[in-house]
């Protein structure tokens, strides 16, 4: 499995390096059955997070023909107020400093991200992933109609309202779109990942390696409905 | 208060302010309407008028994709109001009505 994690301007830093670090530690715990690249819309470039500018190199286009696992982080900056948003709707040249998470998020839509997005998610072939506002950037994006996802819980409302069933769990599967909740998340989303796609027995030696184990059920929309406690 | 015409509006949204073009007309007696934006026209959902007071449904796909709930009171060919995405907290939006072509003069 080849996955590739995209850097864009304004990104979450550990919703990058915790999938990153699990699925390279899968890889080498699988002899090379998973290998894991950062790659941004733009091609290989520095690509500056919204945590005090911390930077990450791209070192690949992202190309959802040569990837078997695209996924999306989130942003990083501030947290805005629902309504605080009244200057103009997002256009490229504006990169003014101290932008909050949804202003981050919207400026995608901008770049070549969401075109090349929306081949991930029409290829069958490949999983798309999110963790954290980058379940916002596909359904902003108006790829995820109908589908069930999560993100961070500051998001989920705004994922509603993009026609995605948001659900509050900490992973949601939902076949070839798989999603993550805040942050940390990442680690959980990932470790499932290696677990459906690799094996448990490799996912459980990464858990085991990291000192850290996985928390929460990952929701399917499978099963009965629970009924109104 | 008639509502009908071209209306152009100013929605704020979590992502920034959102230009729309909202149409307004009236077929067999019942107010309908669409959503002009990037080449494609969105049929607006439970268009109500009470008063002044008018309510409707729209599902936004550019810049970005967003289901949306207005609630606006019109004065004149002005309207000022609400617009909710989904449970989010209610944000502001302001509209002005086109001016139609003076009586008389041929519409081309």
């Amino acid at each position: 499995m080849h996955a590739q994690i995209v850097l864009f301007d304004g990104f979450d830093p550990l919703d990058v390096i915790a999938p990153y670090e699990v699925l390279h530690a899968g890889g080498a715990a699988s002899g090379g059955l998973v290998t894991v690249e950062l790659a941004s819309a733009e091609g290989p470039r520095e690509v500056a997070g919204g945590t005090g500018g911390l930077a990450l190199r791209a070192t690949a286009a992202l190309d959802p023909a040569r990837a078997d696992l695209v996924l999306v982080p989130g942003a990083s900056g501030r947290v805005a107020a629902p309504d605080e948003a009244d200057g103009p709707a997002p256009d490229a040249g504006d990169r003014q400093q101290d932008a909050s998470i949804p202003v981050l998020l919207g400026r995608t839509l901008t770049t070549g991200l969401p075109a090349l997005l929306r081949t991930a998610v029409a290829d069958p072939e490949v999983i798309v992933g999110a963790v954290c506002g980058g379940t916002l950037v596909l359904a902003m994006a108006g790829l995820l109609e109908g589908r069930h996802a999560t993100t961070h819980h500051l998001g989920l409302d705004m994922l509603d309202a993009t026609g995605v069933h948001a659900v509050r769990a900490r992973v949601v599967d939902d076949g070839d779109l798989v999603t993550g909740a805040g942050v940390t998340s990442g680690l959980d989303l990932a470790l499932h990942l290696l677990e459906r796609e690799v094996g448990p027995r490799i996912a459980h030696a990464v858990e085991e390696l990291f000192a850290y184990e996985r928390r929460g059920v990952v929701w399917r929309d499978r099963g009965p409905v629970p009924t109104a406690a | 208060m008639p509502v009908e015409g071209v209306w152009d509006l100013s929605v704020s949204t979590p992502i920034g302010l959102v230009e729309a073009v909202v149409e307004l007309r009236r077929e067999d007696g019942l107010l309908r309407g669409a959503a002009h934006g990037a080449g494609e026209e969105v049929p607006l959902g439970d268009v109500r008028l009470e008063g002044d007071r008018l309510t409707w449904k729209q599902a936004v796909t550019t810049p970005l994709r967003l289901n949306l709930a207005f609630d606006v009171t019109v004065t004149g060919d002005t309207l000022t109001g609400t617009s909710r995405a989904g449970r989010l907290p209610a944000s502001k939006v302001t509209g002005r009505r086109r001016a139609l072509p003076p009586a008389g003069e041929p519409r081309r």
